[in-house]
Formats: structure tokens, C-alpha cells, sequence
């Protein structure tokens, strides 16, 4: 038989180990703690991640389904029978081929017609005092203030007048009436943080105005130019209402393209539409995947003034 | 630097700098001077070259065959016509903008729906003479017609009945097609014992397609609207509401459907009844993996309220209306042509479904030995009207008004009575507009 003899704890010791396993108690709300905000923050995630991809998913889904499974009540979350039919033919539209290079053209030209125009105005707007400067640039913004369909009916008279319907000129002067005062706006803010130190330094070494801005302006808001240059593009890229009123099929873009190839009265084409929107969709994702750094300086760069 | 914030007075001289920016926009518009694209009412009518705006050339169905009879008419009258499109969802839109501008010339392609709002823009011309010419039959005439004058040469001319799945109602022991709203609902109720997920009726429940709503409120005895006043909101239409809320509740009909989850209803056999167009069986069965479905597809009177009442449907078709002004007469000439001439119509028919308007183009055997179109126009067409708000312009808000009403209703949120008289409320502000 066995005795077993148990020595009571001191006080020094007895404080000892209650701070300990207090310490450990600490430890491991606060780990819980940190689990729980972790699982909380996945979860957030997840549940935006999911608010914004499932769509994509979707539409991917629809793309690689045939008709008759897209049509499936109630609808199936993962399509069975896969087919890339909706993918070879698009390649073999001419139709939508040229939607696309019109696109491209009236997205490309806008963009750079925005950012030229808005580099200088809003450079004259941060660096110049003159008359009537802050009535232009409240025009400049007043014109953001309006709904877009409400010009439709003016320009499209002014278009007709000027026989400049149904052209890339009337598409891209209409695209770029909505993207400029945005530009204007976002690189009038890049250029207030430029130190007009740095404008005077460049004067006294004898740089004209032009040298100054081409050369040492310019490029410290190339990040507000790209970014902006990024909107314009993605605008004039989206654009349905003034594509399909200014342009006839010769010269309308993808999102009329597509509503007019697909959509019809008694039915809509949805796998081939998917497949389509996918397609279309690549070249401002690329876009976004290789400026996005960009575009996050350029539209924060002027938040903050030195 | 500059400081960008904006002041009050700042911010009143913006909105009146931008308020004087649209009207100077809006006064450069109106001053614009009239160019090539205004010339319509001014245009040379005898100009054997015009326009045919339609947006069926957008469609992949309709085009080839809308583009033979355009290719067959500029080879036989050694003319040009250029095709002219716009989606459908935005036809309506698009033309009257181009219409106004003076952009649209020649012939255009209208919904029946669209008739009145485009007439009274003044822009179109009246065809009375011309349609006597063309054999059309009674019920194709008037729907081309507008505060008595012929605006519109009636291409197809069909109407938005019910279709029923003469399988699902033999599996459902239903010997003959229900004729009255009291057999209906007891078909309805025994067709929903078969379970499986059978929606017994794939009725409209969604706002888009709502609007069909409107036929079961006249088969109850609502007129819509007499003598220029808006009758919903009377007991016939608070009647129908209630009806149709009590089938949605015994989930007879089903929620969150549109033409196109009653379309893929029906398809899978999952419906036994759904209001479509007369193309709707063309449409249904290609998207249907039952091959028999199409043989199993018949239309069926619409159920009356009492027995010897009138099957009520909604007219449904598209018209050739001509522009005034460049290429009037030929364009004149090719509309006749169109939806008159027996071959063309006939064979527009074949690579279609749409019924000819005229007598002689229904009598051809190409049409008339096609079981489904002449049941059609027996048991639905011939007894179809017009809705009485085609004659607005706001239609398309009017029939969303009432639609958003009945949905109120159906999800629990109103009761009919008070829907109803809202809905009359707001249909009624909406006419005087």
C-alpha cells in the first residue's frame, strides 16, 4: 500500500500559479478572440467574394451550357454536359468581330482624347489664376450633374446636323462629353499636389510653361493619367444608349452588338450571350490586372494635398 | 495651390451655370439646321429607293427570310432598300428619336402595341386606300388602325392565348380542354395532384409579364377603360385580383415567373398551361429536350367567367407602316407586297409560323393544313381585342403600374381592393399626362 503525501502550496506559490493560469486563461481568450476575428473576416470574405464572383461563375456556367441546360427548371448549380460550341462560335461571327473593333477604336480614341483634353484643362484649372476659372470648372462638373439620356435627344440633332451620324466621331465626341469632367477632376487634384516650388525651380532653370508641364508634370501624374485614361476607356467600352442611337450597325460597338445579336423578341440566345460577355469582357480585366496599381495611386493621389 | 471645396454660392452658380449649359445644348439642338439625316417629310416620294426598318433583321430566325423578300423586290423593281434594325427592347425608343429627328424614312416594322404612339407623332401616312387593295381580314385591319385611319398594312396578325400540354391533362385524367374559370381551377387543382414539381398553370407573376393579367380581368368584366375613364379598381377587377391571388396561395399558379420560366416550364412538362404568343410553340418546343412536345401543344380558349360568355385574348402581331415623305410610294408598294402577296405571306408563313392577314393567305393549304395556326385563329384570334392603352404612349408605364400592383398583392403586401384602386390611380394620372 501506498501513501501518497501532498504538500501544501506556500502563498508565493499559490500567487505564482494563479498568475500563471490567469496568464494562460489571457492567452487563450485572446487566441480565441484572434480565432474568432478570423473566422468572422473568412467569412466576410467569402461572403463578398462570393456576392461578386458568383456571377462570373455563372456566367461561365451558362457559356459552357447548351441550350436545353440553360433552360432547366429548377437550374443546376454545376452544368453535367460541357460544350465549347458557345466559344468557336464567336470566332465565326463576322458580325461581332467588327463590334469588337469598333470597340476598341471608340474605347481607345476616347481615352486619349479624355486624357489629353483633361491634362491641359485641369493644369490650367490647379496652376493658373484667370478669369471665370472656378465658373468653368463648376460648369465642367455641373455637366456630371445631368442624366445622360437627356443630351441623347440634343446630340443626336446636333449629330444628324452636322452629318456625323452613324461615324466613330459621333461616338467618340459623345463618349467623351462624359468622361472628361471626371478627368478634368481627378488630375486637376494630382496636379494641386504638385509643389508649384518644383514649377518655379523648372521656370528659373529656364523651362518654358509647355517644357514644364510635358516634362516635369506629365510624368509625375502619369499614375492619374493611366488611371484616368483607364475610366475613359472602360466608359466609352461599356456605353450601350449612345452606341445604339448614334451609330448604325457599320459602326456600333459590343453592348449594342450583343443585345442586338442575341436578345430578340420571343427569345434570348443565353449560352451564346455568356459566352460572348466572357469574350468581351477579357480585354478590360487584362487591362485592370496590369494598371490597377495605377489606377489606385491616380484616384487617391489627389486626396491627399502636401 | 488651389483650393477646390465649393461654397453655397459656388454650388447655386454651378446648378445655374449647368441649367444654362443644357438649355444652351437643348437651343443648339432645336437650331440645328436640317441636314441629311431631317429630310423625310421633304424627301422625294417617288424615289424608288428606301428604308425598311425592322427589328426583326436583327433576329436570327427572321432575317434570312425577311432579307429574301427584300432581295426578291429589289431584283424585280430594280431598286435599293436598306435594312434598318435596332433591338427590340429599344425598337420603340429608337424609332420615335429618329422619327422625330427626321432620321427614319420608308417602310417601318411596328408591334401593334406601338401603332398609336408612333401615329400620333403625324410623321406616318394613312393607308386607308391602299388596304382595301390588300384581301386583309377584319380583325388584321384593325389592327393597323388608329383614331380611324389605316396607319399600319397588318403583316402577321395573331394573338396571346393559352397553350395547353394535352399529355400532362390525359395523365391528369382531363378529358377536354376546360372552358369555364370554375372547371379550370378544379383542372388546375388535378393537375397539381400528379406532384413531381407540376406548376399546373405557368402563369405571369413577375412585373415584366404581368401585364397578362389583363384578359382574366376582362374575363371577370372589367373593361380597362370606357369613355376615356380607367374602369380597374371596379369589382370585376378586384374580383379577378382575388382570383388570381387565391390560385397563387393553393400554389395553382407558381411565383417569380415570366414568359421564359413558363416557356422552360412547359418544355420540361413541369406546366400543363401558359399564355404565349402563337410563335410561343415554335419557341418552346426548340428548347425542349421532349421532341413530342410540339404534337402534345394545343391552344386552348381562354375559361369564361359563365358559361356563353366571350373567350377574352389579347391581340398580337406587327403592321408595315409607311413614312411620309422619301420613297413613300415605293415603300407603299413593297408593305402591300409583303403582307399581301399570297406567295410571299405563304412562304413567310413556312419559314416562320406567323399567320398571314389576309383571307387568301389563310385559306392556302401551306397554312391552312397546319392544324395548330388554324385552331389558333379559331379558338383565340377571332375572338382577340387590342389592349384600350395601346392608344397611349405611356402603355409600357401603365401596363408596369398595374403589374406592380397585382405582385403587391400576389407576395402579400396589399390587398386587392386597395391595389386595384391605386393602380387605377396611377394609370389614370399616368392618361392625363
Amino acid at each position: 500500500m501506498t501513501t501518497t503525501t501532498t504538500t501544501p502550496l506556500s502563498g508565493t506559490d499559490r500567487l505564482r500559479t494563479s498568475a500563471t493560469s490567469a496568464r494562460r486563461t489571457k492567452r487563450r481568450r485572446i487566441r480565441k478572440d484572434l480565432l474568432r476575428s478570423r473566422i468572422a473576416a473568412w467569412t466576410a470574405i467569402l461572403v463578398i467574394g462570393a456576392f461578386g464572383m458568383l456571377p462570373v461563375y455563372w456566367l461561365l456556367a451558362t457559356a459552357l451550357s447548351g441550350p436545353e441546360q440553360t433552360f432547366q427548371f429548377p437550374p443546376k448549380l454545376v452544368p453535367t454536359d460541357i460544350t465549347f460550341s458557345n466559344f468557336t462560335a464567336l470566332a465565326e461571327n463576322d458580325q461581332l468581330i467588327k463590334y469588337l473593333v469598333n470597340s476598341l477604336i471608340v474605347a481607345s480614341i476616347t481615352a486619349v482624347l479624355s486624357v489629353v483634353v483633361a491634362t491641359y484643362m485641369g493644369y490650367s484649372f490647379s496652376k493658373f489664376r484667370y478669369r471665370g476659372r472656378r465658373s468653368l470648372m463648376h460648369l465642367v462638373l455641373a455637366s456630371q450633374m445631368f442624366p445622360q439620356a437627356l443630351l441623347l435627344v440634343t446630340l443626336y440633332a446636333v449629330f444628324s446636323s452636322f452629318g456625323l451620324l452613324n461615324t466613330y466621331t459621333a461616338l467618340v465626341l459623345s463618349f467623351t462629353t462624359f468622361t472628361m469632367p471626371l478627368c478634368v477632376w481627378m488630375l486637376k487634384g494630382i496636379f494641386d499636389t504638385i509643389p508649384d516650388a518644383l514649377l518655379e525651380a523648372a521656370s528659373i532653370d529656364g523651362a518654358s510653361r509647355w517644357r514644364t508641364l510635358h516634362s516635369i508634370v506629365a510624368p509625375l501624374a502619369a499614375p492619374g493619367m493611366i488611371a484616368a485614361g483607364l475610366f475613359a476607356f472602360v466608359r466609352g467600352w461599356n456605353d450601350f444608349i449612345f452606341a445604339v442611337t448614334l451609330a448604325d450597325k457599320e459602326k456600333q460597338t459590343l453592348p449594342p452588338g450583343l443585345v442586338s445579336t442575341y436578345i430578340g423578341e420571343f427569345q434570348t440566345a443565353w449560352p451564346e450571350l455568356m459566352a460572348a460577355s466572357l469574350v468581351v469582357s477579357a480585354p478590360v480585366v487584362v487591362a485592370f490586372m496590369f494598371l490597377q496599381r495605377y489606377l489606385v495611386g491616380g484616384m487617391t493621389a489627389g486626396s491627399v494635398k502636401s | 495651390m488651389t483650393t477646390s471645396g465649393i461654397s453655397r454660392r459656388g454650388a447655386l452658380r454651378m446648378f445655374g451655370i449647368g441649367a444654362l449649359g443644357v438649355a444652351g445644348a437643348g437651343a443648339l439642338g432645336a437650331c440645328a439646321p436640317s441636314g441629311a439625316g431631317t429630310s423625310s417629310n421633304g424627301g422625294d416620294t417617288k424615289s424608288k429607293n428606301f428604308d425598311f426598318t425592322s427589328w426583326s433583321l436583327n433576329e436570327e430566325a427572321a432575317k434570312p427570310s425577311i432579307e429574301k423578300i427584300i432581295a426578291a423586290w429589289e431584283k424585280d423593281k430594280g431598286s435599293k432598300v436598306r435594312a434598318v434594325s435596332y433591338p427590340y427592347n429599344e425598337y420603340l425608343s429608337q424609332l420615335t428619336l429618329k422619327l422625330g429627328g427626321g432620321g427614319t424614312t420608308g417602310a417601318v416594322h411596328l408591334d401593334i402595341a406601338w401603332l398609336a404612339a408612333v401615329a400620333q407623332m403625324g410623321k406616318l401616312a394613312d393607308l386607308s386606300s391602299v388596304a382595301l387593295k390588300g384581301g386583309y381580314t377584319n380583325v388584321a385591319l384593325d389592327s393597323g388602325m388608329y383614331d380611324g385611319k389605316q396607319y399600319g398594312l397588318p403583316w402577321n396578325t395573331g394573338s396571346i392565348g393559352v397553350i395547353a400540354n394535352s399529355k400532362l391533362l390525359e395523365k391528369a385524367g382531363i378529358k377536354k380542354h376546360p372552358t369555364t374559370i370554375e372547371e379550370f381551377e378544379d383542372s388546375l387543382r388535378e393537375l397539381k395532384g400528379l406532384g413531381g414539381g407540376v406548376v399546373p398553370y405557368a402563369a405571369a407573376t413577375k412585373v415584366a409579364q404581368l401585364k397578362d393579367i389583363f384578359p382574366w380581368m376582362q374575363t371577370f368584366g372589367c373593361t380597362l377603360l370606357e369613355d376615356s375613364k380607367v374602369t380597374i379598381g371596379d369589382d370585376a377587377s378586384i374580383d379577378a385580383v382575388t382570383w388570381y391571388k387565391k390560385l397563387h396561395d393553393e400554389k395553382l399558379i407558381a411565383a417569380d415567373v415570366d414568359r421564359f420560366d413558363a416557356r422552360a416550364l412547359f418544355g420540361q412538362g413541369k406546366a400543363a398551361f401558359y399564355d404565349d404568343a402563337i410563335i410561343g410553340k415554335g419557341v418552346t418546343a426548340a428548347q425542349s429536350k421532349d421532341k413530342t412536345l410540339a404534337d402534345a401543344m394545343q391552344p386552348m380558349k381562354r375559361p369564361v367567367l359563365r358559361s356563353g360568355d366571350t373567350p377574352q385574348a389579347l391581340l398580337w402581331g406587327g403592321v408595315i407602316a409607311i413614312v411620309k415623305g422619301k420613297g413613300q410610294d415605293a415603300a407603299t408598294e413593297f408593305a402591300l407586297h409583303t403582307t399581301s402577296d399570297r406567295a410571299t405571306t405563304t412562304e413567310y408563313f413556312a419559314s416562320r409560323a406567323l399567320p398571314p392577314s389576309t383571307t387568301a393567305g389563310l385559306a392556302d393549304p401551306k397554312v391552312a393544313q397546319d392544324t395548330f395556326t388554324t385552331e389558333w385563329t379559331e379558338k383565340i384570334t377571332d375572338t382577340a381585342t387590342g389592349s384600350p392603352f395601346w392608344q397611349f404612349a405611356q402603355n409600357a408605364q401603365i401596363e408596369e403600374a398595374v403589374a406592380k400592383q397585382v405582385q403587391a398583392v400576389l407576395v402579400g403586401k396589399s390587398k386587392p381592393k386597395d391595389a386595384m384602386k391605386k393602380a387605377a390611380e396611377e394609370v389614370t394620372d399616368l392618361i392625363r399626362r
